[in-house]
């Protein structure tokens, strides 16, 4: 008899749940704002993304040069600047002035400058200059500029350097270590094409499942609010009462959408145009289950403090920078100073995006990522408490209301 | 005709001043943005990002070039690990950026000149951490190749110039043009968070618009403009505008006068540049209500305008490296032209005819909301709002 109760009872909590699961459901086909950014923005903006990053590096940055020494030495510099693959050179120009004109025009974004002396005085045995100049207002040309005459300045500093050694050394060997008494490898070890969009992306795309949670969820408790009569969140239906319920059926509702949805950003997407992924299915999932509860948690808990279902997107939108740059992806971690990492810890995003790089373009294991693994967890209790206790204040608001209601 | 105007500037105050949202949007958030970025940004350049050591040989020669490293400002040894396996664990947790792995042999390698090798590894996944890292250990390598070569020549007699001009015959005299300390909060806050300005402009011109129509008051909105559509948008533009260029101004004076980020330009591209800013993305957004006259639609289509126009604008990664078809979307968002003004006439300081074709750009979105304002009309007075 006392079992047949219980068992009675869950059928029914079962029941609810997953009637409150379909209903949300349907909310998220019928309604075409829901629509829009559970579906179509998760599909169509790592496309456009990933688009934008293809080339990954910027190749061939144009330079003038002005060349004032007219000497063998100072066109072999030219020419090995002109044939490296980040750089060309786009004009010569007779002085400076020529050279900063075009600069404004933003026709190059450096210049060299070759000093009259420049031959003479490494023929005379003295150390000589060559100025670079480059326009700072974008920091990767400025990078392949500076690199570039640095790798050839050393190129061919060596081949001097051997020739002068020839005095004092006695074999070539003898030449070689004296130029290099200790040889170096540098080695790029992860993202070893030195991407932008293998660095930047996969950022990227675990912000865009947060923020599209983040508004469809949102826009979703607005337009039940609105069209509830009592202005409230949940309506007081007689399948609607247990808190667990109903915060439990919205949530599996997201889940099913967005396990779909992570499956498709995180695998197919980098597939699709060429970013590094090395990670393992099950990692993923271990890392990424936790992410989508602790996003979607938050996400109905932020969805409680809207009013209007249009306010969603101007407090949400905005926040997608700001989030990432949080995660550590753009401004490295430890720079961060100490009071806006403690922010971060607030939002799934910072964790989600160090697990999947760790998983995802490091190769790492699920072992590795044990910290932002707790911490998802963790958020994700939190938030869950969070929102129950956000929508058991709705509950029992709505039902003053309703009692109001009835006695008006 | 002013009589009008003046009402509907006068209507909207009191709406505006109604909604809180209003003031969150206008004045707060962007206030915080502002602060936001200026503070995570404000070491300018990272500063002790944590690497490894990897030193099988550890003898005073190593452990001397691992000092050197050390006292280096970007860089800051925090763990020696036994082996690359283990650096390279602790790279993948994002423990450390780098590390310099130094076999066993190096020193005794060095005294008998056969030229042993060290390795230094770097994580290019978070780019700017992996270059500046690469950078440091770059240079301690060289460093520690030279002072061994320095040593040699000594020892052979020759002077200090003859070594110097031995070791680098060639040197590369880096100018960095207007930010010389490579400063990336000049960098980054002064293109990303005029994109975010922007987008709260964008967003909030849509809101109160459709929220004419979503509360039921747009017949109310025409008539006291007689139904002429561009009195009414004028009118209820006009108060915003103010705020928005407030914020704007208040934005460019902070970073510029009080910050002192460079721009050598000076004060009239800078008010100039502000005041299109906020006239442009004002008008993209009364363009985007008027083409799709539903609340929704619009600030959907807005913010992901908005949000796209940030990598578009092309200061992280330039323009000219994406694909051709992007190089050419790239003309629709203001915030590009807004970034080809900016680095041209205020960073770089060339004269306003240098950038042109982007000062005219940005003028023509200002024509946008022409086109539309008979649909806005027909919208105001015939549409119902569906939630």
């Amino acid at each position: 008899m006392h079992l047949t109760k219980i068992w009675n009872r869950i059928k029914e909590a079962v029941r609810d749940l997953a009637y409150i699961w379909a209903e949300e459901m349907k909310m998220c086909i019928k309604d075409e704002g829901v629509l829009i950014f559970f579906i179509l923005v998760p599909l169509a903006y790592p496309l456009l993304y990933s688009w934008i990053y293809n080339n990954e590096v910027v190749r061939d940055v144009p330079v003038a040069v002005v060349d004032l020494s007219h000497s063998a030495e100072s066109r072999e510099y030219i020419r090995l600047f002109n044939a490296s693959a980040d750089t060309r050179v786009a004009y010569y120009c007779n002085n400076m002035a020529e050279a900063k004109d075009l600069m404004g025009r933003q026709k190059v974004n450096g210049v060299l400058h070759f000093p009259a002396d420049f031959a003479l005085k490494l023929n005379r045995g003295e150390q000589t200059s060559v100025g670079v100049y480059c326009d700072m207002s974008l920091m990767l040309t400025y990078k392949a500029i500076y690199m570039t005459s640095m790798n050839v300045a050393s190129a061919i500093n060596a081949g001097i350097q051997i020739e002068g050694s020839s005095i004092t050394a006695t074999t070539e060997r003898d030449e070689e270590v004296t130029t290099k008494p200790l040889d170096f490898e540098e080695v790029p070890i992860f993202n070893s094409t030195e991407g932008y969009g293998n660095s930047i992306l996969p950022g990227v795309l675990i912000i865009i499942i947060q923020q599209t949670l983040l508004l469809g969820i949102g826009l979703s408790a607005g337009t039940a609010r609105e069209k509830n009569r009592y202005k409230s969140l949940v309506s007081l239906r007689t399948h609607k009462n247990g808190l667990f319920r109903i915060v439990g059926g919205k949530a599996l509702c997201y889940l099913m959408v967005y396990s779909v949805m992570t499956a498709y950003l995180v695998l197919l997407v980098p597939k699709f145009f060429g970013f590094t992924t090395i990670a393992s299915g099950s990692d993923l999932i271990g890392l990424l289950f936790p992410f989508l509860l602790a996003c979607i948690f938050f996400g109905m808990f932020v969805s409680c403090l809207i009013r209007y279902r249009e306010n969603v997107m101007l407090i949400v939108v905005f926040t997608s920078v700001p989030f990432l740059f949080l995660t550590g992806i753009s401004w490295p971690v430890a720079s961060i100073p100490g009071f806006w990492q403690g922010v971060s810890w607030l939002f799934p995003s910072t964790f989600g995006v160090r697990g999947f790089l760790t998983l995802s373009s490091m190769g790492g294991v699920l072992a590795d990522v044990k910290v932002p693994y707790i911490a998802l967890w963790i958020q994700t209790a939190v938030y869950f408490l969070a929102t129950c206790i956000v929508y058991q204040v709705q509950i029992k608001r709505a039902a003053a209301d309703g009692e109001d209601g009835m006695a008006a | 005709m002013f009589r009008k105007l003046i009402d509907i500037a006068g209507r909207e105050c009191r709406l505006m001043y109604r909604n809180t949202i209003y003031l969150f949007c206008m004045v707060l958030l962007p206030i915080f943005v502002v602060v936001f970025f200026t503070t995570l940004l404000s070491d300018g350049q990272p500063v002790n990002l944590p690497i490894g050591v990897v030193d099988l040989d550890n003898t005073t020669t190593t452990r001397s070039l691992l000092r050197n490293l050390d006292g280096f400002q970007s860089t800051q040894i925090t763990a020696h690990y036994t082996s690359v396996n283990e650096a390279r664990t602790a790279m993948q947790r994002g423990e450390i950026y780098a590390f310099l792995y130094i076999p066993k042999g190096t020193t005794q390698g060095l005294m008998s000149s056969t030229q042993p090798r060290v390795s230094f590894y770097y994580n290019d996944v978070v780019m700017l951490a992996g270059s500046t890292t690469m950078k440091d250990l770059k240079t301690i390598c060289t460093l520690g190749s030279a002072a061994v070569g320095k040593t040699k020549l000594e020892m052979l007699g020759k002077t200090e110039d003859e070594i110097m001009t031995f070791l680098q015959p060639i040197k590369v005299d880096l100018h960095m043009l207007n930010n010389p300390w490579a400063n990336y909060n000049v960098y980054l806050s002064a293109s990303i968070v005029p994109g975010i300005l922007m987008l709260f402009i964008f967003l909030i011109t849509p809101y109160s618009i459709g929220t004419e129509l979503k509360f039921g008051r747009s017949k109310e909105w025409m008539q006291i403009a007689g139904n002429n559509p561009f009195i009414a948008v004028l009118g209820k533009m006009l108060p915003q505008t103010l705020i928005h260029l407030l914020v704007f101004y208040g934005f460019e004076f902070y970073i510029y006068h009080i910050l002192q980020f460079p721009h050598p330009g000076g004060v009239l591209p800078i008010m100039l540049l502000g005041l299109l800013a906020v006239l442009s993305a004002q008008s993209f957004g009364v363009f985007c209500f008027g083409l799709l006259p539903s609340l929704r639609m619009s600030m959907s289509v807005c913010s992901l305008w908005a949000v796209l126009s940030i990598s578009l604008a092309g200061a992280t990664y330039p323009v000219f490296a994406m694909d051709s078809f992007i190089q050419g979307v790239a003309w629709l968002f203001p915030l590009r032209h807004y970034y080809q003004c900016y680095q041209v006439c205020i960073f770089n300081g060339f004269g306003l005819h240098y950038a042109w074709v982007h000062w005219v750009c940005l003028m023509c979105f200002m024509f946008l909301p022409f086109f539309v304002l008979r649909n806005i009309r027909r919208a105001m007075l015939e549409y119902e709002y569906m939630p």
